[in-house]
This record gives C-alpha cells, structure tokens and sequence, in this order.
C-alpha cells in the first residue's frame, strides 16, 4: 500500500504570512515606535508590538511544520495502527467465528458419529442374537435329528437282531427235523414216499 | 473246448438223412458206442483229439475200429469231421441228434433223482405215471443223490416235481422265512 505523497502546498499562505509577519515585527520593532507603546511602557508594561507580530508570524512558520513533520504521521501511525487493530480485531472475530462454526460443525458431526456407531452397535447385537438364536435353533434341530436317527437305527437293528434269531431258530429247528427225519428214514418210509408221489403226481401239461 | 452249434449243424444233417433212409436208431446206436468208448477208454479220447496225430492215421484206425461194427452213414460221419478236424465235436453230434430224435418222435426226456436206488417196479410205474399225465412218451434217466434223504424228484424241460423230504423242507424254510420277513 502507498503512502500518499507529503506536501507543503496545504501549508506554504501560512508560511508565507508567517514569514512576513516574523520580517515585518522585526523590522517594525527596530525601525517603528508608536507613542502609546512609549506610555503603556511607561505605566510598567513593557508591550513590544512588532516582537509580537514577529512571535506570531513564527508560530504560523512552526505550527504547519510540526504539524507536517510531527502531527500528520502520528496520526497517520495511528490511524494504521487502529486499523490493523480492527482489522486484527475483525480477523480474530471471523476466526472465532469459523472456530465456532467449526467446532458447532464437529459437535453435530460427532453428535451424528455416535448416534450411528450406536445405530451400527444396536443393529450388531440384534444381528448377533438372531444368529446366535438360529445358531441354537440349527444345533437343536441337528441334535433332534441324530437323537431321532440314532433311535431309527436302534430300532431297525433290534428288528434286524430279532429277525436274524428268527431264522436261525428256523435254521436249528429245521436241522433237528433233517436229523431226526434222517435217522428214521428207512426203505420202507422211502417207498412209501414214492408210492405217494407217484400217485399224486400231476404235472403242468 | 467245442462248439455246440457245430455239433448241432453235423447233428441235423446227420439226423435227417438217417430219418430219410430209416436208421434213426442204428446211428444212435452207432453214437452211444462211440461215445461210450471215449467216456471210458482215455487213451482213445487222448489218440482221437491229439493234435500231433495226422489225420490220415486217425481215419485208417477209425476205420479199422468201426468199419465194420457202424453204419456206413455213421462211419461217413465221423470220417467228415475227422476231414474238418471237427472229431472233439462228436459228444456233441451225439447229444444233439438224441435232442432231435426226441423232438422229432415226440419224446419227453426226464431225470428222475432219489434218495435210495428205485427198483424196476416203481422206475415203471414213475415213467408210466408221466408218459400218462403228459401224454407223450418217456425216456427217463435215474440218479441217486442221498442228500434228498427220501422221496423222489422229477425234472422235464423247465419243470421239476419235487417229492423229496430235502425238498418239503426247503419249502418248509422258505415258508417258515417269508412269514418271519411279513411279520417284521
């Protein structure tokens, strides 16, 4: 940013006037001396009229110069220094602002998080008991189903052992009979099995 | 090992020329003493199927052997399938031609197995007994198998009559086992 460019044009009517008028009181407190300067003198007042005009034509020389080289950049300096101050100020202002923007924005995202890691942590523990209860109900009906098939079994085994004594009682029964029919068959028994069997014979055609 | 369609082949070309010049009998006759000797002499069986013997010896011992005592049809036979190296098939011929003879004459060939040795009475009395339930004529071979434990058994084509002890015991178990099976 640039400074604006220092002039005396402002200043330079007073400077001149106060020129001429810090010449003129001189001259005119040497060369000029007015009877009613002489009695105020006289009365105790020792009034100096062209020193005074010549104090003042000073004062206008002084007043713009220290105004120039002294007040003008204090005030400038001021004025910058109270500007970047509010504009300090404002930047901090709108950085709070973004601060409480953001930390209102991380509050509701945070808040939104743990409501749905909450939501995520509800629906897992729902999710994990209705596996666990389907897991429990399969176990069961597995278990029912080996205890049903291995009672099946049991039984069908059982029948089987049962049905096997059967025959083999048949067997030994059927063996004594061979034997005991064996030890008394003799010819006559067999001829008459014979003659049976021709008399009785009948065949397919 | 022989082939039964060639003995069938030589059996029906045999047969129907003996039917033509009536010595069904005589050839049969004829085959029975010819195989007999090979069921019982070895040596025989041994000399007529080796291989190492030349056709021309086994026709001029063939002839000195049955020249005399067969047929000529029989001999002329027998001299063929010496020629085609055919003479392992004569059991066969010869069981067949017997086939075709019971066919052609109506006969119904049946094994009757027993316990105990029949006596000619009853061995009648069974062959006269099925030649009049069938109607046909029987020709009966008998066995004896003592397993059967008494009774008698009579086999014809696809039938068996079944008169033996061993037998009614054996429906007696299958009886006795299909009862158990519908019981469980």
């Amino acid at each position: 940013m640039s400074q604006p460019q220092k002039s005396f044009g402002p200043y330079l009517p007073k400077l001149v006037i106060g020129a001429i008028l810090a010449v003129g009181g001189y001259w005119f407190s040497v060369n000029v001396h007015p009877e009613f300067l002489n009695k105020i003198h006289d009365q105790g007042i020792p009034l100096d009229l062209g020193i005074t005009i010549a104090v003042i034509g000073v004062f206008l020389i002084l007043f713009p110069v220290i105004n120039f080289f002294y007040v003008t950049p204090l005030q400038e300096a001021i004025g910058t220094r109270n500007n970047d101050l509010e504009r300090t100020f404002s930047e901090a202002e709108d950085l709070r602002n973004e601060m409480q923007t953001m930390r209102t924005d991380y509050e509701r995202r945070l808040a939104e998080t743990e409501a749905s890691a909450r939501e995520q942590i509800q629906n897992q523990i729902k999710e994990a008991q209705n596996l666990r209860q389907s897991l429990m109900s399969e176990a069961a009906d597995k278990a029912d189903e080996l205890v049903r098939k291995a009672q099946q079994e049991i039984e069908q085994e059982r029948d089987r052992l049962i049905n096997d004594i059967r025959v083999h009682v048949v067997d030994l029964t059927l063996q004594a009979t061979e034997k005991v029919i064996g030890e008394n068959m003799d010819s006559a028994k067999n001829r008459k099995l014979v003659a049976d069997f021709i008399e009785n014979l009948e065949v397919a055609k | 090992m022989t082939d039964s369609r060639i003995g069938r082949r030589y059996a029906q070309a045999l047969f129907t020329t003996a039917l033509k010049y009536d010595v069904v009998n005589s050839v049969e006759d004829d085959l029975n003493g010819i195989v007999n000797l090979l069921d019982k002499d070895p040596d025989f069986k041994h000399f007529l199927i080796a291989p190492y013997t030349s056709r021309d010896e086994k026709a001029k011992i063939l002839d000195r052997l049955f020249s005399d005592r067969i047929t000529a049809l029989t001999m002329q036979v027998v001299r063929i399938m010496l020629e085609k190296g055919r003479e392992g098939d004569i059991p066969d011929v010869h069981r067949e031609f017997i086939k075709l003879r019971r066919t052609h004459e109506g006969v119904v060939f049946a094994t009757v197995t027993s316990a105990e040795e029949l006596d000619n009475d009853q061995k009648k009395a069974i062959v006269e007994k099925l030649a009049k339930v069938l109607n046909k004529k029987i020709e009966a071979d008998f066995k004896i198998e003592a397993h059967l434990m008494g009774g008698v058994k009579v086999a014809y084509g696809n039938y068996v009559l079944d008169g033996t002890v061993r037998g009614a015991l054996s429906k007696l178990r299958d009886k006795l086992r299909h009862d158990l099976l519908k019981q469980s």
